[in-house]
């Protein structure tokens, strides 16, 4: 046998060793299916994010509240407008009402009702009209004014276009846009950080069991309080992440072009901005326990480093279906999918940090909280127990998916 | 069995480990009496390791009780109890102070305690020089020490170790046995496993003998050995093919002369007869076994049985 004979022989029996360990594995039909699952969670994911988008746009309105003649004329304006805008650009539907004595007040109020999004409002006469806006709608502001001068030339002929005078109104609620804005926030700055940290924690069980180091913890230490040890050692780590970058893109931000900070600025939970940063906060511990502590319990059953890789791909799965779910369940507030994604542990985080930005309330907070809580135990005890049983054994006991997998 | 667990540092009753249809641990009792060195000797396989770790609670037994130090259960008394795995595990990053200061840490012991008594013990052991070094850097048997360090630092009531010899050179070896006894003296009570004899027989105050999953024998190290004959070691002036006749059956040759078991009659009648036939005596040695002999005996008489 020639020595290059030899050598590709030599280099087939490691490949053939390295591609059955691999195949012949459980964990391998996950990895083999992910990207089917992964398509079909962020199709899930983006009908969310899109219904999110789509539910705050819904529900925007132009008002124009002027005498009874001048309905016709401004709704034939509205339509010889508003073809010629078109994508992100074209304004909200208009809404024509009768007007009334204290217009600006009532203009003043739509803008700040919280039920719907009211950008623009449209009063006095067509000789003399006023547009009131809100702070972030000078475009629909600037609509509204077009629609006007049309209105009044297609009133009276000939004549001069009037002067459309601007009030620019500071509203204090949180408008539709903003909280759905808030809670998609919430949502998508949750499965960001815990995509990137919360991965993290799956192989580190992987060191006690390559050092042998484990056996003494767990004579000294009781499994649990090794499990949630090393959660919190790793959760530890991700705050330090989380602050580190935090700071720096804060002081990015201070950097930005005035119209960024205006957008981060609609941001408008319900619950109010620092109750909120409080929650989000709260929320992503949770999260990062609740799939961490999933993590950690699966990852300790994987035997070496090539499946503790694999289960890389169905653990961000997980990350994304909840995601999916959460964003879905914000964008329909009230619905059973919004109770059960606010209920289901993985997703509660996620869900219940959207709710923050859309719901006043405190108490479902504690609540979810405390239940997100007790599903962190939960998950440590059982990941816990299945690791006692599984691999402390004995050194040729299998771990609990091989057993479940065994022929008899 | 029932022991009243006072005057015990283990009490171990009807400990019984089943994986899959095999039981490893067949109903093994352990009772081991306080401020002793206590050796579990079997051989490989005979499922030492996975009593010491249901005796710790490591893992549960299948069936049976255990209790330590006063009839705890074992993870009441985790802070009383330092654990020598068979396995040695040390985190590599680690510097040696802080790998002992760690493992006593885990049992309760605070860090700076921890290490001060870490550096105490690394200079008396000769590892004075690594101190500061990381894990990774030292050889293994001195990685082994500094885990053993690890296990006694925090002055444990019970020290439990599994197979604390293998991988020691000779130096090393006695280090740990002097260890050990220094750990005895303490008033410590060691509980230790081992399937080479010498260290068994040099230390341990009581042993059980596990073979097959069971015990099969429990007793002092003389009471091991004297379930053996004393040994005839016979050197004839001269001999020939019918020398063998004469011998009890038992008798087989070594290198030098002939060894058999004493005779229950003694061995004044088989000399006279050896020297009437002019076989002579050129050397004559009575010893009792040692209890090496003894285990080969108790571990042979349980693989049959074991098998059948």
């Amino acid at each position: 046998m020639s020595p290059l004979h030899r050598q590709i022989r030599q280099t087939l029996t490691i490949a053939r060793r390295d591609f059955t360990a691999t195949v012949f594995t459980p964990i391998f039909l996950l990895f083999l299916f992910a990207p089917v699952i992964m398509t079909s969670f962020g199709a899930i994911g983006g009908m969310g994010a899109a219904s999110v988008t789509q539910g705050s746009a819904d529900k925007s309105r132009l008002v124009a509240m002027l005498p009874e003649g001048s309905a016709a004329v401004v709704r034939a304006a509205d339509a010889q407008l508003r073809p010629l805008v078109r994508g992100d650009a074209t304004p909200p539907p208009l809404t024509l009402h009768p007007a009334v004595r204290s217009a600006p007040n009532v203009a003043r109020a739509m803008l700040d009702a919280h039920e719907t999004d009211v950008n623009a409002v449209l009063y006095g006469t067509l000789a003399q009209p006023v547009i009131a806006y809100g702070t972030a709608n000078r475009a629909d502001a600037r609509y509204l004014a077009a629609v006007a001068r049309q209105a009044a030339l297609l009133q009276r002929a000939g004549a001069a276009t009037p002067d459309v005078r601007m009030e620019r109104i500071a509203t204090t609620a949180p408008t539709v846009g903003g909280r759905n804005a808030a809670a998609f926030f919430a949502v998508f700055g949750i499965f960001f950080l815990t995509l990137f940290l919360s991965g993290q924690v799956v192989g580190t069980m992987a060191e006690e069991r390559n050092n042998k180091v484990i056996e003494i913890l767990a004579a000294a230490v009781p499994l649990e309080s090794v499990f949630l040890g090393k959660l919190l050692g790793m959760y530890g780590v991700a705050m330090l992440f989380v602050a580190f970058w935090g700071t720096v893109l804060s002081q990015i931000g201070m950097l930005l072009p005035g119209d960024v900070g205006a957008d981060i600025r609609q941001l408008r939970p319900a619950i109010g901005l620092l109750p909120f940063a409080v929650l989000f906060a709260a929320y992503f511990t949770t999260a990062f326990l609740l799939l961490g502590s999933v993590f950690l319990g699966v990852g300790a059953q994987a035997a070496t480093m090539r499946e503790v890789q694999m289960l890389s791909l169905p653990i961000t799965i997980i990350q994304v279906a909840m995601f999916g779910l959460a964003s879905s369940a914000v964008s329909h507030p009230g619905s059973a999918l919004t109770t059960a994604s606010e209920l289901f542990p993985l997703s509660s985080p996620f869900a219940m940090a959207g709710r923050a930005a859309s719901g006043a309330q405190w108490w479902p907070h504690l609540a979810a909280l405390a239940w997100q809580l007790l599903w962190v135990a939960v998950f440590i005890t059982i990941g816990a127990r299945l690791f006692r049983r599984g691999v402390l054994q004995s050194g040729s006991a299998k771990p609990a998916w091989k057993r479940l997998f065994a022929r008899r | 069995m029932r022991v009243a667990s006072t005057d015990y540092a283990v009490v171990a009753d009807g400990l019984v480990k089943r994986y899959g249809e095999r039981r490893v641990v067949d109903g093994v009792d352990l009772t081991v009496p306080k401020g002793m060195i206590y050796g579990v000797l079997g051989p490989n396989g005979a499922g030492k390791t996975t009593t010491l770790r249901m005796t710790l609670g490591i893992i549960e037994p299948d069936e049976g009780a255990r209790t330590l130090l006063d009839g705890a259960h074992p993870r009441d008394v985790g802070d009383r109890v330092g654990y020598l795995p068979e396995e040695r595990g040390l985190y590599p990053s680690m510097k040696a102070r802080e790998a002992v200061a760690f493992m006593g840490a885990l049992r309760g012991l605070d860090w700076q305690t921890g290490r001060a008594r870490a550096a105490e013990m690394l200079e008396a052991a000769g590892l004075g020089h690594a101190i500061d070094e990381k894990i990774r850097k030292l050889s293994k048997g001195m990685a082994q020490l500094v885990q053993l360090l690890g296990a006694v630092v925090h002055r444990p009531d019970l020290l439990v170790l599994d197979e604390p010899f293998s991988g020691l050179d000779p130096v090393n070896q006695e280090r740990l046995e002097a260890l050990i006894l220094a750990e005895r003296d303490r008033g410590a009570t060691i509980l230790f496993s081992t399937h080479v004899m010498q260290h068994a027989q040099r230390l341990c105050d009581r042993l059980a003998v596990i073979a097959g999953g069971q015990r099969r024998f429990e007793g002092t190290v003389d009471e091991a050995r004297a379930l053996l004959p004393q040994q005839v070691h016979y050197v004839p002036s001269h001999g020939d093919a019918q020398l063998a006749t004469m011998l009890p059956p038992t008798a087989r040759r070594e290198a030098e002369g002939w060894r058999f078991a004493l005779p229950q009659e003694g061995i004044e009648g088989l000399l006279r007869r050896l020297i009437d036939a002019g076989y002579g005596i050129k050397g004559l040695s009575i010893e009792r076994p040692g209890l090496h002999d003894a285990f080969v005996r108790i571990v042979g008489q349980a693989v049959p049985e074991a098998k059948a």
